[in-house]
């Protein structure tokens, strides 16, 4: 394969589960060098397609690549350069974390002479060397959740994939593991799965946006949120006859949603929330529409952050979905 | 072949690390231990063709205990999803848990050698019986821990597993007795042909025949590769 070539690629990928479709037609790839984060709320469809580049489940339709190898047919060449952190760590309880390490460097055949420097590795990358003589059930949930991300790395694998890698680490555990991710990311691959926001934006170069088994958008953080900010929310806190302001701010050029909420304990007191198209002067438009018609006390444009960005994908999916049916 | 002989470590690992090997031997060695002193003692006859016979109806309970995890744990613990991601072919997988759960039974099978020790002191026994009812003892012990491990693949509960694989070892046993039954030819002779318990008790006369040894290692190969197939067709 040539180096451009992504080291994950979905093609038009839908997975099945009898009648019922969980991944509808989703494409997207991440290339050497790239941390991708893969955000969606639970049941999105996350793990299902990361158990599908995985190998572990079969697409229903599409195809799915791992460093240029189809996933439906080769995936033996594509196992060996992949790492695996799945939801659950998978974890042989009985076995202490050396052997179990050492298990999965044999099946990822590395050399003897070079198996005891592979594992220190790993170990001293997750932290792990306080443990190593420990059986894994007598491990905390923090602890073993790094075993499982020290199993994935076994072998330097080109590609990683971690299903939530920072579940059920205390803070700074997690600042730890950010940290052996990032330091991984340079010569490969990562597809992160987190519904933690302020995780992606610390530590992906792309974030895909998934929801109820479609892929939304693929793009940086910035991107994203510059993308978004195309409409943007206003709020304001007016005061006076409300169907007025209303009937004027409704009134102006691209301007959309808006919703009056009465503030409480105050009298014709409202707060005003509407989407506006990205226009410069929008908001002195509203402020002369609102002074038309009653009292203006403080109008904000709000700066979408990252979550808006979320939020505004997921449910403009769902008013979708709920239109489709 | 890495991939078998790590699968295999790892298996062994699994069940002496944990009390479930111990506890199988245990319960077989004092098992076997009644029947032994039952039938010499009592008997007075220094032979150990009674007791590999009772050894063999009691493998028919033993041998789902020590198969039953093999597939039910990994799919309990979540591990079949590291396993079938892992650069492993299926067929490594299936012949490294497979033979885990034999070297198990060999060594349980060996620990009752310890009744041959009196045998051997008191008694004149007839060491060529006893060689070829130990070789049809462990052909039968391969060929059911080959069909409890196809089970334990189909279900993510031990128990589940263990109950089924059970009544199919007793059906293996006992189907020599319906050749009465039968009004063909063909099924009198098939019914003789299946039944572990006619094949054995050609190995505790002293015979060990081809047939005998065809018979098991094809139903053990049968079952395996019933596994694997099923393995692969999971995804």
């Amino acid at each position: 394969m040539n180096s451009d070539e992504p080291l994950i690629a979905l093609d038009s990928v839908s997975k099945r589960y009898g009648s019922k479709e969980i991944i509808h037609d989703i494409s997207f790839d991440v290339k050497r060098g790239e941390i991708v984060g893969f955000l969606g709320p639970n049941g999105a469809g996350k793990t299902t397609t990361m158990k599908m580049i995985s190998g572990f489940t079969a697409a229903t339709s599409g195809t799915v690549k791992v460093a240029g190898f189809d996933m439906a047919q080769d995936n033996l060449e594509g196992a060996r350069r992949l790492g695996y952190l799945p939801e659950h760590p998978p974890l042989y309880e009985v076995l202490d974390v050396t052997s179990y390490l050492k298990f999965v460097a044999k099946v990822k055949r590395i050399p003897n002479h070079k198996m005891r420097s592979e594992i220190d590795r790993v170990i001293s990358s997750c932290q792990l060397e306080a443990v190593t003589t420990r059986e894994i059930f007598k491990l905390s949930k923090g602890y073993r959740q790094r075993v499982g991300l020290a199993q994935a790395l076994i072998g330097d694998p080109d590609v990683l994939l971690l299903d939530e890698p920072t579940a059920g680490l205390d803070p700074g555990q997690i600042q730890e593991t950010r940290e052996v991710i990032r330091s991984f990311s340079e010569n490969h691959a990562v597809l992160l799965s987190t519904h933690i926001l302020p995780e992606v934006t610390l530590i992906c170069k792309r974030i895909a946006i998934i929801n109820q088994g479609r892929v939304l958008a693929v793009d940086s953080p910035a991107a994203l949120q510059a993308a978004s900010e195309q409409t943007s929310n206003v709020s304001a806190d007016v005061s006076g006859s409300i169907d007025d302001i209303k009937r004027e701010i409704e009134s102006i050029d691209g301007v959309n949603n808006t919703r009056a909420i009465p503030v409480s304990g105050q009298s014709q007191h409202y707060k005003i929330e509407c989407q506006v198209e990205a226009r410069d002067d929008i908001e002195a438009d509203i402020a002369k529409a609102v002074t038309g018609a009653g009292n203006l006390h403080s109008l904000v444009r709000q700066q979408p952050s990252l979550e808006n960005v979320f939020l505004k994908y997921v449910s403009e999916s769902k008013s979708n979905s709920e239109v489709d049916k | 072949m890495n991939g078998v002989l790590a699968i295999f470590q790892k298996e062994i690992a699994n069940y002496f690390r944990s009390p479930i090997a111990y506890f199988i031997v245990a319960v077989f060695l004092l098992g076997t231990g009644y029947f032994f002193i039952y039938n010499v003692f009592l008997s007075g006859s220094a032979t150990m063709d009674t007791t590999l016979q009772n050894m063999g109806i009691l493998l028919l309970t033993v041998a789902p205990a020590i198969t039953m995890r093999l597939f039910s744990a990994e799919y309990n613990g979540r591990t079949i999803e590291l396993l079938m991601t892992l650069p492993l072919k299926k067929w490594e997988i299936v012949i490294g848990k497979y033979l885990g759960a034999v070297f198990v039974f060999l060594v349980m099978t060996l620990t009752t050698c310890i009744n041959l020790i009196p045998l051997i002191l008191y008694g004149n026994p007839d060491a060529l019986s006893i060689v070829s009812g130990y070789v049809g003892f462990v052909l039968l012990g391969m060929a059911c821990l080959a069909i409890g491990q196809f089970f334990s693949a189909l279900t993510e509960n031990q128990i589940v597993a263990a109950l089924v694989t059970w009544p199919v070892l007793l059906g293996f046993w006992f189907v020599g007795q319906f050749k009465a039954f039968q009004q063909t030819a063909f099924l009198r002779s098939l019914s003789d042909y299946l039944s572990f318990n006619g094949h054995y008790g050609d190995f505790l006369r002293g015979l060990i025949r081809s047939e005998g040894v065809v018979f098991y290692l094809s139903v053990a190969a049968i079952a395996l590769i019933l596994n694997t197939v099923y393995l692969q067709g999971k995804r």
